[in-house]
């Protein structure tokens, strides 16, 4: 108990004290309050003229279902935006990894509650600013079907970000400079996360594979279940159970992160390169 | 004009020896860029794919459109993109003295020297989605070839503008990377046809901030679509190029040198 009271603390010492780095920088979170209106604008066009005058179902979404999923995916990014995979990179390019080595604390532990920190400015001054406009001037309903299994699902959505990015940057230790695989995998993840379009548009062999890849938990699985209800490949499923297998992924990823981990920590040699 | 020609052609000739030096990084980063803009028509393949689309348009047009739009992408982040990082770095770390002192025009100087060639990826993506696109639309006759060519040429001096504005907040905004994202939000309104978008739109797209040139307005030209008041959207695009070249060089006049 005094252990957990311990880690709680300093959770929260660190989190607080990047929430006060990022906040000198507010401005830089809050352009988020022009991009995300704009980029919803040019959906809503895209879509009200795809689904034209007659409003027929495109597999099996309606038109007020897609925007309301595009709303979903600007404000889920918002919540579980990540950088620990850069944050990792630079640290062992540098060699500064190594102070972390001199410390009583994980460096991933540490790496998550500065992700606390980082998200709670985002909720103050990217969250909640465009969710108030998708609201009340874009009149898009924005509350979920089920709110406890859509914080769920979020919260699972913001480990699964978390726990993929640590693993790319924990490629770092392997080939010093990992810029390209990070590049590599943030066009896969942009296109196979259903941020660009709804993954029920996809080829059905991609969409059947996508149950087993990482991406389609960090955005799709939790803006369906904002919808109230989960398709892929053909396959409806209630929301408990989705959400149940999203956790399950969030394990299995927390397992390979800490797997990598341990084969990582052997190639540290504190040089940099 | 001789001395300016040839410090661009040293810029090309240092960005050329980078290149070739850092090769295997070129050519991954090269290649990285390639596949990220060869998912570009994604979206539009997808909608097409599942029976829908965008009404009075066929999916090769509209491939088109996009394409047009990614080499104008391409060649903008070959030539002036550079201008707008290397000004907010300048600016953060109060060192753009060192470009004020040298005896050439700042603005200038910054966009040869950031000379990209790394971005020739982007432009050669689009230039095969173009290629594909053109070889399933109608014929095009060579009159429609040079409006294309005009109108393309007038798409790059609004995306110069548009870089150079960037550029230009960076001196009041510093240190903000978010710059070009947050223009980069308006320039996606040219991604695509007009007429999906409604009237206020339309107008602010074309007469007010043209993005409508980019891509729309060069596509129309080759598709024969080209209507008279889209000529005039030329004077807007080149009074905006204007504007960012006068706004980029009343910032430089008010930069003070305190960093941030």
């Amino acid at each position: 108990m005094i252990k957990v009271r311990h880690r709680l603390k300093v959770a929260k010492a660190v989190a607080l004290v990047t929430y006060k780095e990022w906040s000198a920088y507010r401005t830089h979170s809050m352009v988020s309050i022009i991009v995300g209106p704009l980029y919803f604008i040019i959906q809503y066009f895209i879509w009200t003229a795809v689904y034209g005058d007659n409003g027929a179902a495109l597999n099996g979404m309606e038109l007020e279902q897609m925007l309301r999923y595009f709303g979903a995916t600007a404000l889920i990014g918002y919540l579980t935006m990540d950088f620990a995979d850069w944050n990792l990179q630079m640290l062992v390019r540098t060699g500064k990894f190594l102070t972390f080595q001199l410390r009583p604390i994980h460096h991933r532990f540490f790496a998550f509650s500065q992700k606390l920190g980082h998200r709670v400015l985002g909720f103050l001054v990217e969250f909640l600013p465009c969710i108030l406009i998708f609201q009340f001037v874009f009149k898009i309903d924005m509350v979920p079907q089920y709110i406890g299994w859509t914080l769920l699902s979020i919260f699972f959505a913001f480990l699964m970000n978390f726990y993929i990015n640590y693993c790319i940057g924990l490629s770092a230790f392997w080939l010093v400079q990992s810029n390209g695989i990070r590049s590599v995998f943030q066009a896969l993840s942009s296109v196979l996360s259903g941020a660009l379009i709804p993954l029920v548009f996809f080829p059905e062999f991609l969409q059947k594979l996508l149950f087993f890849l990482p991406f389609q938990y960090t955005t799709y699985v939790p803006s369906m279940v904002f919808s109230g209800s989960y398709t892929l490949a053909g396959i409806s499923m209630d929301i408990d159970k989705i959400v149940m297998i999203q956790g399950v992924a969030v394990l299995l990823t927390m397992a390979l992160s800490e797997f990598m981990y341990r084969r990582a920590i052997h190639r540290f040699n504190a040089v940099g390169g | 004009m001789k001395k300016y020609l040839k410090i661009y052609r040293e810029s090309m000739r240092v960005s050329a020896a980078s290149a070739t030096t850092y090769r295997a990084d070129f050519f991954l980063q090269s290649i990285i860029t390639l596949l990220s803009n060869i998912i570009f028509p994604l979206v539009t393949l997808l909608i097409y794919g599942a029976g829908a689309g965008f009404e009075g348009w066929t999916i090769y047009e509209v491939l088109l459109i996009q394409s047009i739009f990614t080499m104008s992408t391409g060649i903008s982040n070959m030539l002036f993109e550079g201008i707008v990082w290397s000004t907010m770095r300048h600016v953060q770390e109060g060192t753009l003295e060192i470009v004020l002192i040298k005896p050439v025009d700042c603005m200038f100087y910054l966009l040869s020297s950031t000379f990209n060639l790394g971005s020739i990826s982007v432009v050669l993506g689009g230039g095969i989605v173009f290629g594909i696109s053109f070889a399933n639309v109608e014929n095009t006759s060579f009159f429609m070839w040079i409006q294309f060519f005009v109108l393309f040429v007038i798409g790059l001096m609004v995306m110069l503008g548009m870089q150079l504005l960037m550029a230009a907040t960076s001196f009041k905004w510093v240190a903000n990377s978010r710059i070009p994202e947050m223009y980069g939000s308006i320039l996606k309104f040219g991604n695509y046809p007009q007429s999906i978008f409604n009237k206020g739109v339309v107008a602010f797209t074309s007469f007010i901030i043209p993005v409508g040139m980019i891509a729309f307005f060069p596509a129309t030209a080759l598709l024969g679509r080209l209507e008279w008041w889209m000529l005039i959207a030329i004077i807007p695009c080149i009074l905006f190029l204007v504007v960012g070249i006068g706004v980029y060089r009343y910032m430089v006049r008010l930069y003070e040198g305190v960093g941030g």
